[in-house]
């Protein structure tokens, strides 16, 4: 097209050229945070994540998880002698920066495995990419029934929901006794899914669903929908909610003025949710998949060495992340390379019974790359603290002032 | 009947929370004829000054209070000071979006000092409560109930019966005369933000407190619902602020119990659209006719639009198309690609903004029909992708304009705010309407683009398709602006009046402008979903909407080049900041604050 023009033109074009040479440039650098040195050049996975933005806390929650497992993993001979690293970019869990991101790790050839992103609105837009670059996505976050169907290089070690439901429901129904449920969740593909198995898992239990009601992640007031819950009768609640709206569902529950028992589903977990709720989540049962105090190794050793790192207490998402990290490096290790991204792929359908803080030891299934089977907790709140849920503790009502 | 009464007991609760972050916002609408997009902002700063004085310096009730209103007072000042005061005289729109840049900056020190993790809030007030109906109250909300009266009716008295009050009130009425007659405008507008902000930051507190949850994320949710009480209500109208947000918490207590949660903000937003509709200023602003015409000349100041040459144009786009063949970085290109998908939304928005004078904030609605319109064709219709993307930019283009139809009587803020809501309007029918969209699950495996066998996708191929389509529409743009159409365009958002003194009919004029918009977003939409694989509700949120502004107004309101130089700029900034990571978006803030302030008629101009 330049041929024909004058050489004004080609200079314009040379000077439009340099200047997307200097962009490129500026956009494919930029290396980020790393890990204690040890021998060699370090081997790299890629985060795709909210730092800024409505998701940023679980951003930060992942980093603390991932920079834990680093630590334990580099101390010990890293992956096969050299040191495992880490670029993170920030995505805001937005699906278009999250397929610039995805476009820039497919790129980058120090990058062997990408891990993220936290929503699956973001995720899912960036797998395409990842599957036509051959680079594998591990969506630890991302339960979407649909996520790992993206292609072969797709893999997910989140809790499978078809699991960990009829686990909630055999704690609702045949532990605490529920025969009217009300199910409060959140209005998202997870809380969806989550609200499709366990209804149905409650129901094969005989178990009754009488209301079901969906919310905005942003909202922040549960009166009208509690009072609608309230009428339809229930004998008991059942929240699918993350921490901070399972908090805030708890602890206007006695405002409106039902006392009956609640069970909460495991991502309620967190020290945060008893931070938020107070007094009003006391009582509340739930079934988790991470219990800092179960006395597996995997559990005390990650709960130790968190507790030391950061003088808090870890949740279930710093646990998500710690695992995630645990699975690539023993991919990479199993896979014994340092630029095939195939071999990578291959070697997660072979790795068998990782240790893992979450499953004890896990493996993936291959036709669904996604890690089977789920352990579980049942815990209260009781006096402002987690404890094991036993049947003479009971389920109180949050309302019990 | 039981429920009722608590359904109302609920409503009037939501409410009274509504109505402190109401009052602030309408004072500051009603003095500087401003959306203040800050203000959300403030109320979060205000919750984590109480936070850091509850929790970490033991302060009492009232001591926390006074920290709390004295911070965000002066912090309102210092908004008013980098944010209003050097953009006097500038066209009105500039301060719109130096306040939605400070938002950025503010949430983001918010988020840098105390973290991401929402946060308790504990009450320091005794727990005690009063059975009413078959809930409860307690001591907060009688404390929140006492604080939106009092200072409600301190600022009925401040304005009625004091100098500062009346000058106010002059300054409202007529900046320029009561300049004139020797009000110092600075002083009465810094009053202002001090009063706002400060009751702005009180908010926050009390509704941290309430709620026993903070977070930096809240602030963008407080602006919306803070915005639609006012409307309510009626701008610049303190009790009709108040009015507004009892109605809006009624009405969505009410939207609960008859259909159910998912339905909450869909009737708060039909509310606001109706009440536009029927009672332009406000359930309670009277029966005046709309403030007089603030368009014309102030709300966008002509200004002599940048010119390339030709041939500067010609080389330009030869580059472009060639980009992604010597360069080998996916990464810029893939962003560039992005870039191109926001120009074609920008360009839309910059004709029925820049050209017509209609400032939408609802443009991620458009969006999204267009996205879901050519995925469910191409998935669920098995329509030929490449057939489906232009159905969906001609349907987006019918149903936008449709849907934007009510609201091409209002003016000024008030296109704005009805556009907002119908955005909102659109995302929840998305989420609501399953057995046509899917619902919360969303959209999978939405098929990439194909041209006779040969797939398109991201990369290079998506690239030039993206690019092609963004440079057809922009060219037909600039060419109908040139004509006939064009003047008669800008007749319209000029002079409202003198345009239909001349017999052009503005509403028709209106439609064509949405209608040719509709269809560049529709066609970027129905990309998008076709380059995602994966849409749901959220893939298009209110915060494209601004972003798509912000573009705009950076460009150039109605310059076509303008659109798409600030939207490479504006995708291409938060990419390039990304070494910087967690501070990523308090410098993209920090520049968007030095454009404006800069060149606030646009990088390239006002056409």
């Amino acid at each position: 097209m330049f041929r024909f023009r004058s050489t004004a033109v080609t200079r314009r074009a040379m000077h439009s050229w340099l200047l997307a040479a200097v962009f490129a440039s500026v956009f494919t650098s930029a290396p980020d945070a790393g890990a204690a040195p040890a021998a060699g050049e370090p081997l790299y996975f890629g985060v795709s994540g909210p730092l800024t933005g409505q998701n940023a806390q679980y951003g930060a929650q992942w980093k603390a998880g991932f920079d834990l497992a680093l630590e334990d993993i580099n101390a010990n001979g890293g992956i096969n002698g050299r040191p495992l690293a880490y670029l993170f970019e920030d995505s805001q869990s937005d699906p278009r920066q999250a397929v610039a991101i995805a476009q820039k790790f497919v790129a980058d050839p120090r990058i062997l495995i990408e891990l993220g992103d936290f929503s699956s609105t973001a995720s899912m837009a960036a797998s395409p990419i990842y599957q036509r670059a051959g680079l594998v996505q591990l969506g630890f976050t991302n339960s979407h029934p649909d996520y790992t169907k993206g292609g072969d290089f797709i893999w997910s070690p989140s809790i499978s929901q078809a699991d960990s439901q009829p686990l909630l429901a055999e704690l609702a129904v045949k532990r605490v006794g529920l025969k009217r449920i009300a199910v409060l969740h959140l209005n998202t593909d997870w809380g969806r899914t989550s609200r499709d198995v366990f209804v149905k898992a409650a129901q094969e239990r005989g178990a009754q669903v009488v209301a079901s009601e969906g919310y905005q992640p942003d909202e922040k007031d549960f009166r009208s929908t509690l009072v609608r819950v309230r009428d339809a009768k229930p004998d008991g609640l059942v929240l699918i909610s993350y921490y901070a709206d399972g908090a805030l569902i708890a602890s206007q529950i006695r405002s409106t003025g039902i006392r009956l028992p609640v069970v909460a589903v495991g991502s309620v977990y967190s020290p945060k949710f008893i931070e938020l709720g107070g007094a009003a989540v006391n009582g509340i049962a739930t079934n988790t998949t991470f219990f800092p105090d179960e006395p597996r190794p995997e559990v005390q050793n990650f709960v130790k060495r968190f507790r030391a790192k950061y003088n808090r207490e870890p949740d279930a998402f710093n646990a998500y992340a710690y695992d995630a990290v645990q699975i690539a490096a023993q991919a990479l290790r199993s896979a014994n390379t340092a630029s095939d991204r195939k071999a990578v792929r291959d070697a997660l359908a072979k790795i068998k019974d990782v240790p893992s803080v979450i499953f004890g030891k896990a493996s993936f299934d291959t036709a669904s790359r996604r890690v089977n089977g789920v352990r579980s907790v049942d815990l209260v709140v009781k006096d402002g603290k987690w404890a094991v849920w036993e049947k003479s503790v009971g389920v109180s009502t949050a309302a019990a002032n | 009947m039981n429920s009722f009464v608590d359904h109302t007991v609920n409503g009037l609760i939501v409410g009274n929370i509504y109505a402190l972050l109401a009052v602030g916002l309408a004072l500051i609408f009603g003095v500087s004829n401003l959306i203040n997009f800050a203000h959300g902002s403030v109320y979060t700063v205000g919750a984590f000054i109480g936070w850091y004085a509850i929790t970490r310096a033991q302060s009492p009730l009232w001591l926390t209070i006074v920290l709390v209103v004295a911070g965000s007072a002066l912090l309102g000042m210092a908004i008013e000071r980098i944010g209003l005061r050097p953009l006097a005289g500038k066209a009105r729109i500039a301060p719109l979006l130096a306040t939605i840049g400070i938002s950025f900056v503010l949430d983001q020190v918010v988020q840098l000092i105390a973290g991401p993790d929402p946060r308790a809030l504990p009450s320091p007030l005794p727990d005690w409560r009063v059975q009413l109906g078959g809930g409860t109250i307690g001591a907060l909300d009688l404390l929140i109930a006492g604080i939106g009266l009092a200072s409600a009716t301190a600022l009925y008295g401040f304005l009625r019966f004091t100098r500062l009050g009346w000058a106010v009130r002059a300054t409202a009425q007529d900046r320029d005369a009561a300049q004139q007659m020797g009000v110092n405008i600075h002083a009465v507008n810094q009053s202002v933000f001090a009063i706002a902000s400060a009751l702005g930051g009180l908010s926050g507190l009390l509704v941290g407190m309430y709620y026993n949850n903070i977070s930096p994320a809240m602030s963008f949710q407080a602006t919306l619902k803070g915005v639609v009480a006012v409307v309510i209500g009626g701008v610049g109208n303190v009790p009709g602020a108040i009015a507004g947000s009892l109605l809006l918490g009624l009405t969505e207590s009410y939207g609960v119990a008859l259909f159910g949660t998912p339905y909450r903000n869909l009737f708060a937003f039909l509310l606001l659209v109706a009440i536009l509709v029927w009672r332009p200023n406000g359930l309670f602003g009277g029966s005046k006719k709309l403030p007089p015409e603030p368009l014309t000349g102030t709300f966008i100041a002509p200004s002599r639009p940048l010119q390339l040459p030709k041939w500067a144009w010609a080389a330009l786009i030869g580059a472009l198309f060639v980009l992604p063949l010597v360069v080998n970085a996916p990464y810029l290109v893939q962003t560039l690609t992005n870039a191109w998908l926001y120009a074609l939304l920008a360009l839309s928005l910059t004709l029925v903004a820049g050209t017509v004078g209609q400032i939408s904030l609802g443009h991620a609605g458009l969006l999204a029909i267009g996205a879901y319109t050519s995925a469910l064709l191409a998935l669920d219709a098995h329509v030929p992708v490449s057939f489906a993307i232009v159905l969906a930019g001609l349907i987006t283009a019918v149903l936008g304009t449709l849907l934007v139809y009510p609201a091409f009587r209002l003016r000024g803020h008030y296109v704005s705010i009805a556009t907002l809501s119908i955005g909102e309007i659109v995302a929840l029918v998305i989420l609501n309407w399953e057995s046509l969209t899917h619902g919360p699950i969303g959209v999978t495996g939405i098929p990439p683009v194909q041209f006779s066998n040969r797939l398109i996708d991201a990369g290079p191929g998506f690239y030039c398709l993206a690019l092609a389509a963004m440079l057809a529409l922009a060219l037909l743009q600039s060419r109908l602006l040139g004509t006939h159409l064009g003047r008669s365009l800008r007749a319209v958002r000029d002079d409202d009046v003198a345009a239909r003194a001349h017999g052009l009919s503005a509403n028709r004029y209106k439609a064509l402008a949405f209608g040719f918009g509709g269809f560049a977003v529709g066609i970027a939409g129905a990309l998008t979903a076709h380059l995602y694989s994966y849409i749901n509700h959220e893939t298009f949120t209110s915060q494209i909407s601004i972003l798509a502004l912000t573009i705009v107004i950076l460009g150039g309101m109605g310059n076509v080049a303008g659109a798409v130089i600030g939207a490479v700029a504006l995708i291409g900034l938060p990419e390039l900041f990304r070494i910087t990571a967690e501070y990523r978006m308090l410098i993209y803030g920090a520049a968007l604050l030095l454009l404006v302030r800069f060149r606030p008629q646009g990088l390239l101009g006002t056409h």
